[in-house]
């Protein structure tokens, strides 16, 4: 089956970019049709992924990129999101559903992608978290 | 974000109009920085049309139930969003909100 990319493009390390870059995101990818709930995950995501990827992995160094690429073939999106930074360690990731963490600022948003999205990898050391949505 | 105050009776109701994210996260705070200055303050935060959150808007709500129960005040929300209700309960913080389907209700909560 043929995959189309639909979204290949990089954004600075600005967290004030991030909003702006994620409306286009949705934009290209109206034409195919998704329902609220399916608009709703992907723009999650989307928002978790990048701030993740600026604050953590770039360290908001604004001379940094995010490589964001979205591509479907039409069965199922994928998002990869692709920092700069020297990677983590994803097998060491918090649950902040825990008593001790529930009421923690931080720390929620790989969990959140885990719970929305088909599936979820880390690969390149943790540099690139690639997420999948199958379309309903 | 459009942020509206009405008082009703000791009560500030807060509504929102719009996304609740990293974008915005920093002018709701400052609007609740003004009410928490009264002791004992009572909000009911409205959600009516607040289409979407991300985890910087969960983390901001938080912060603000965590500051009503250190100066024994108290806040609830209400006409919260199915979708913004399912990320509430992944992450299990609907344990630390107060939330009911209509204004009534809420305000009987007080």
């Amino acid at each position: 089956m043929t995959v189309t990319k639909i979204v290949d493009d990089n954004i600075p390390s600005k967290l004030d970019l991030v909003p702006g870059f994620i409306t286009a995101v949705l934009e290209k990818l109206q034409v195919l049709h998704l329902d609220e709930d399916e608009v709703f995950a992907l723009k999650l995501c989307l928002y978790e992924a990048l701030v993740n990827a600026i604050k953590h992995g770039n360290k908001e160094k604004s001379d940094q990129a995010v490589h964001v690429i979205v591509k479907t073939n039409k069965k199922k999106i994928i998002l990869e999101v692709t920092d700069q930074g020297h990677g983590f360690d994803f097998t060491r990731i918090p649950n902040p559903t825990t008593e001790e963490n529930i009421g923690k600022f931080h720390g929620r948003g790989v969990y959140l992608i885990q719970n929305s999205m088909d599936s979820v990898k880390f690969l390149n050391g943790g540099r690139t978290i690639q997420m999948v949505k199958v379309i309903k | 974000m459009e942020i509206s105050l009405e008082k009703i009776n000791d009560i500030t109701l807060v509504s929102l109009n719009g996304e609740l994210n990293l974008d915005n996260t920093h002018r709701v705070r400052e609007a609740f920085k003004k009410i928490l200055k009264q002791r004992k303050a009572k909000v009911l935060l409205d959600f009516d049309n607040v289409p979407f959150i991300d985890s910087s808007g969960i983390a901001l709500l938080i912060e603000i139930v965590q500051a009503f129960g250190k100066s024994n005040g108290a806040m609830c929300l209400c006409h919260v969003n199915k979708k913004i209700l399912s990320v509430f309960e992944i992450t299990k913080v609907s344990k630390l909100f107060n939330i009911f389907d209509s204004h009534e209700e809420a305000l009987r909560s007080f």
